[in-house]
């Protein structure tokens, strides 16, 4: 079931891709997102259960190195996949607009197919494999899909820097293979090399800082959905690989509290760029820094509800920056610049619904409790404030006092945005236009997700309910 | 018109929904009693959104209080605002704050509170901002937002700690587990809770929020901005007072806060020339009041007196909503003489004044008294303040008892006698329409039956009484001795300038360190990148050289290297 | 015969050879350097081939070979340096390779 919903898109990726010039863009599209929806479907049903590895295929490949086909869904990877799946989805319901290249949304179908890989392996080989599989693609689609000055830069920036990290990670990768083998579920290590090389790798990837420079360029630059993959997708590699690895190295503690405090700072340092930015696009890009900041200080306590923390904050702000992400690509399709000095105040009363829309993915980007973007951060600071194993407690308090100012940062970058773009006294523009349909249904499908994840984390959190819950509490 | 109507219905079916449920609780015993054993589990599970509803018969009061004003309100609204472009937005966001202070209020589980409360702070934000060409809301709006949030991270981590000590997120079982293990973080969680109120209810030291709250339209302010949300901070601190109530610390703290913010929100008021500011700094001034009794051990004093604030201030301020239709400005220069001509806004007032100044038998002066009560009981007591605090509260609550009734006198003076402003003599003033004067009425009567059943003590209630006769006293001598009441101290009209801190230096400070943090991110942070291809470009030059893409000279490389091989092979074997 | 002489010979081609195809400039004569050399090549096949008195004479296939080779390589070479000449009007390799 697993091969399938990867080969699926997958191969239809390539064919669109071959046969780029014998279909229209909006059929591509639509077969696309008949596609995606088929392998989300797929990993939809494939689940079994929190305590057994759901759909799980194993059978040899290269022998002399002990790495296996082995495909897996777990509890962990579950929300990732399905997350992914469903962005990939609207992804292409984005991209049924008349002006579409084929060729695009077959890359974003391998992108998307190789990110889902990437969440299905349960080999470290197969995992790296994968990893670098969805690199390459987004390569073409910053540098030839992208807009504005630069973009062939960019898109060699983002290559460069993503290449250079995969490079530690596998040299990290071998160093684990050689002490235990390559199975996840079986194997750990006691290497120091191993554990530094993997966090330095993902650090790219996730990104940290001082890591992070390449991603606020290839944000901007990038097409809308290249925008929305790469921060609800790419950086969930990142996430996932530190997740997938910390428990398998002995040394992780070691790395922990650098870790914690880069990504604690990451979140004070994206929170003051953000309040400087005009291009809402580039602040976007960095508050996804800050938010994966968040995500990095739960990892780096290595605790239960770290683990929570970490996918439900991964998940929520995949939704969430797609959101914001296909909201500014919404204002740059109509106004040329995603530039909010351009875009002029008052969208509340030129563009009503989209402004509502953007207002809304900002509040829930804030972490307002009841949308989805809260309790990713909420059980962070948790996690922070319980210290874990591998913290010490001035470490920890000190992240989640650090954590604490970026919160009310954030909150006031987000208040400068909505005040800038949808308050004011409007100045009507020729290109203000409200959402059309194709735009009202993905973000409305995004809206919903943000709102019922809100108010309703039960799914996600129950799959680490590691606690008996209080009996007997009675009234 | 009959659009409005609409969410007039939906309102009320939410009201009568929320009374059903609340109005039989009204009568069980107990203040915030909890029944029955429950034994402490492991750890705090994982936070849910079970919505746990449960009733207290002070919550039913608030329930039932946020829920009658809000259907007022959206009866006001009808006429007051029924021509806004942007109607249903405005509508709707009220119905979401109901529900958000339902949650508020009606539940035991501490995430499901927390979603409500921050619910309600949008919600505010956002009716502030409903005017958002003008930048005096847009402003009002983000500081409001801001303050309130940040100091709602201490909620955040008050139900942390609380989780942590008690091992669950039910404020319930959390009491039964307080009451048999013993208190461990008790003063830490009332610490976290006092600044998560003190935000919320626009305490000293962040109380300059509240007054530049007012550009919101003003039925808005009677709802949110008096009645029910700030208010909510003080149910929040009664409703976890059995958390920190032996933490002399806590106490002791919030003691200093209601005591500085009393006096000050009512001396800011005395000197305020727009009603609707004068009223915001009273509601400041009153909110001090409820944390005293709650500072002093009493948080049901505290309580009631928030009920019955709710109730005259939202009255006050629909009345003056009333007024700002009649002269279109908030400004008590461009008041004046309106008794004759808006007699049914006068006589509700008048009854609201009579309230807020503490006059006998209005609510407002039972539930004052109460207050006053519960702080002189107080003293001498073990634990809770010590007995010096409470008598030096004693004397500011009195102080500001006296201050209250002369501002409460001056506006009411000022709006409704003396002379019509010069130009104005023509149409100065028209009645409102019936489904604004409607709710005026109402709340005016709830002012005097609420006070039904309300205790009386003798000796404070005498000299609480003496003393705002005292203050409306002076305010009337020199009204009559020919004062136009104007009075400009200047460090009051400037609010002794603690605005400053949010207004000008917490912006510039953000404004500062962002340029510094985009700059460096921009020429510092991406030095080694840039290092980095540095050095690749002189290596590959540096390469270069060696290919001069001339053949015989590569030839030649080739025929000295195979030679040197060669030589060295036989030299070495 | 001792194997010495055709040695000698052989490795004075080659030296020839060598010389030729580094120092000369002209594209022809370099071409002839490098025929010099693989006639020393197959110079001292032969001679090998004699001196080890091979039952399958490999040293004399290889020459014949390598002789075929020779000529399809002076044929491709010259054609290319013809077809130089009329491009640039000239055959120093220094000037070409500008």
């Amino acid at each position: 079931m697993i091969v399938t919903a990867l080969a699926v898109p997958f191969v239809i990726g390539l064919l669109l891709m071959v046969g780029r010039a014998r279909v229209s863009g909006p059929v591509a599209a639509a077969i696309g997102a008949a596609a995606m929806t088929v392998s989300l479907l797929l990993y939809a049903l494939v689940w079994e259960g929190r305590d057994v590895v759901s759909g799980e295929v194993d059978t040899s490949w290269i022998e002399p190195l002990g790495a296996r086909l082995h495909l897996g869904v777990t509890a962990v990877s579950w929300p990732f996949l399905l997350m992914t799946a469903f962005i990939g989805v609207l992804c292409c319901l984005w991209l049924v607009a008349r002006d579409t290249a084929p060729a695009l949304v077959g890359l974003v179908l391998v992108i998307s197919a190789s990110s889902l890989g990437v969440f299905s392996s349960l080999d470290l080989l197969l995992f790296f494999v994968f990893f670098e599989l969805a690199l390459i693609p987004m390569w073409f689609v910053i540098a030839w899909f992208g807009t504005g000055d630069g973009t062939r830069r960019a898109a060699t920036r983002f290559l460069l820097f993503t290449v250079a990290g995969s490079a530690l990670v596998l040299v990290g990768i071998v160093v684990i293979g050689l002490d235990g083998g390559l199975q996840v579920d079986e194997t750990v290590t006691g290497s120091l090399a191993a554990a530094v090389l993997v966090c330095l790798g993902f650090a790219v990837k996730t990104p940290i800082v001082p890591l992070h420079t390449w991603l606020p360029d290839a944000h901007s630059t990038a097409p809308t959905v290249g925008s929305v993959l790469l921060a609800a997708v790419f950086l969930k590699l990142g996430t996932y690989g530190l997740i997938l690895f910390a428990p398998l190295m002995d040394r992780f503690a070691d790395v922990a509290p650098y870790l914690a405090i880069a990504g604690v700072v990451g979140i004070v340092w994206s929170g003051f760029a953000c309040y400087g930015q005009d291009d809402l696009k580039r602040l976007v890009a960095y508050s996804s820094i800050g938010h994966m900041g968040f995500v990095v200080l739960a990892i780096s306590t290595r605790s239960d509800v770290g683990l929570a923390a970490a996918v439900f904050g991964s998940v929520a702000h995949g939704l969430i920056t797609g959101l914001l992400f296909f909201t500014a690509g919404s204002l740059k399709d109509r106004f040329g610049t995603a530039s909010m000095a351009a875009i002029g105040r008052g969208l509340y009363g030129r563009t009503p619904w989209l402004a509502v829309t953007f207002v809304l993915a900002a509040v829930a980007s804030l972490g307002l409790p009841g949308l989805a973007g809260f309790w990713g951060e909420l059980l962070s600071l948790r996690a922070a404030y319980e210290i874990g194993d591998v913290l010490t407690k001035p470490v920890a308090w000190t992240a989640l006092a650090l954590a604490l100012v970026g919160v009310a940062l954030t909150t006031a970058y987000f208040v400068r945005a909505i005040r800038l773009v949808a308050q004011g006294e409007p100045v009507e523009q020729d290109a203000d236009r409200d959402l059309d349909r194709r735009e009202a249904v993905v973000l409305g499908a995004l809206v919903v997700a943000v709102l019922v994840l809100g108010l309703w984390p039960a799914p996600i959190l129950d799959l680490f309910e590691p606690f008996t819950v209080v009996a007997g509490v009675a009234r | 018109m009959s659009r409005r109507w609409i969410y007039v219905a939906l309102t009320a079916a939410l009201a009568t929904a929320a009374s059903i449920w609340a109005v039989p609780r009204l009568d069980e015993p107990g203040w915030f009693a909890y029944v029955g054993q429950g034994g402490a589990g492991d750890g705090p599970p994982l936070p849910s959104l079970s919505p746990d509803l449960f009733l207290y018969p002070v919550s039913a009061q608030v329930v039932l209080l946020a829920v009658g004003v809000g259907l007022l309100v959206q009866i006001y609204s009808t006429a007051y605002l029924g021509h806004h472009p942007r109607y249903r937005s405005y509508a709707l966001i009220i119905i979401l704050f109901l529900v958000g202070m339902i949650a508020v209020v009606g539940t035991t589980n501490l995430w499901v509170l927390l979603v409500g409360w921050e619910v309600m702070g949008l919600c505010s934000y956002l009716l502030i901002g409903h005017e958002w060409q003008t930048a005096e809301a847009r402003a009002g709006a983000a500081k409001a937002f801001l303050v309130t949030r940040v100091a709602d991270l201490g909620l955040l981590l008050a139900i942390l700690v609380i989780g942590e000590t008690y091992g669950t997120y039910d404020i319930v079982g959390a009491q039964i587990a307080s009451s048999q293990d013993g208190v461990a973080s008790s003063t830490a969680i009332g610490l976290l809770v006092l600044v998560a109120v003190v935000g919320k209810s626009a305490q000293f030291p962040l109380q300059t929020w509240l007054p530049d709250a007012m550009p919101g339209p003003t039925p808005i302010t009677a709802l949110i901005h008096a009645a029910t949300m700030v208010a909510a901070g003080v149910y929040l601190a009664a409703r976890l007072f059995p958390f920190y109530a032996d933490s002399t610390v806590v106490l002791t703290a919030m003691a200093v806060v209601a005591g500085i913010t009393m006096l000050m929100g009512a001396l800011f008021a005395l000197v305020q020339t727009d009603l609707k500011r004068a009223l915001a700094w009273s509601t400041v001034s009153q909110l001090a009041f409820m944390f005293a009794a709650i500072a002093a051990g009493d948080p049901e004093a505290g309580t009631d007196h928030l009920i019955s604030h709710g109730v005259f201030k939202a009255l006050l301020f629909l009345g003056c909503g009333c007024l700002m239709h009649a002269v279109g400005s908030s400004a008590l220069a461009a008041m004046g003489g309106l008794r004759r001509s808006m007699p049914a806004t006068f006589w509700t007032m008048s009854i609201g004044f009579a309230a807020l100044a503490g006059v006998i038998p209005t609510v407002g002066f039972f539930t004052k008294d109460s207050v006053l009560h519960a702080i002189e009981q107080s003293a001498g007591e073990d634990g809770g303040l010590a007995t010096g605090t409470t008598y030096v509260l004693l004397g500011v609550a009195l102080v500001t008892s006296f201050v209250t009734a002369a501002y409460a006198t001056r506006l009411w003076l000022r709006a409704f006698f003396g002379p019509v402003p010069d130009g104005r003599q023509e149409h100065h003033g028209h009645e409102a329409p019936r489904a604004m004067i409607g709710p005026l009425v109402v709340l005016a009567v709830a002012t005097f039956a609420l006070s039904i059943g309300q205790p009386f003590h003798l000796g404070i209630g005498v000299v609480g009484t003496v003393i705002a006769a005292g203050g409306i006293a002076v305010v009337v001598w020199s009204w009559r001795g020919g004062s136009t009441l104007e009075w400009t101290t200047r460090p009051l009209t400037a609010e002794l300038g603690l605005d400053r801190p949010f207004t000008s230096w917490a912006p510039a400070f953000a404004r500062g360190v962002s340029r510094t943090v985009v700059d460096l991110d921009r020429d510092g942070v991406d030095v080694y990148p840039r290092a980095g291809a540095g050095v690749a470009g002189l290596t590959s030059r540096a390469l270069e050289l060696v290919q001069t893409r001339n053949v015989q000279r590569y030839a030649t490389v080739i025929a000295v290297g195979v030679l040197v091989l060669v030589v060295a092979a036989v030299i070495w074997t | 015969m001792p194997l010495l002489y055709p040695l000698v010979l052989a490795s004075a081609l080659f030296g020839i050879g060598l010389y030729g195809v580094l120092a000369r400039r002209n594209a022809v004569m370099m071409l002839l350097g490098v025929e010099l050399m693989l006639n020393a090549v197959n110079l001292n096949l032969v001679a090998f081939d004699a001196w080890f008195a091979d039952v399958v004479h490999s040293g004399q296939v290889l020459t014949l070979f390598t002789i075929t080779l020779a000529a399809a390589e002076i044929g491709l070479g010259l054609a290319i340096i013809l077809a130089l000449f009329r491009a640039l009007r000239t055959v120093d390799v220094d000037e070409v390779g500008r």
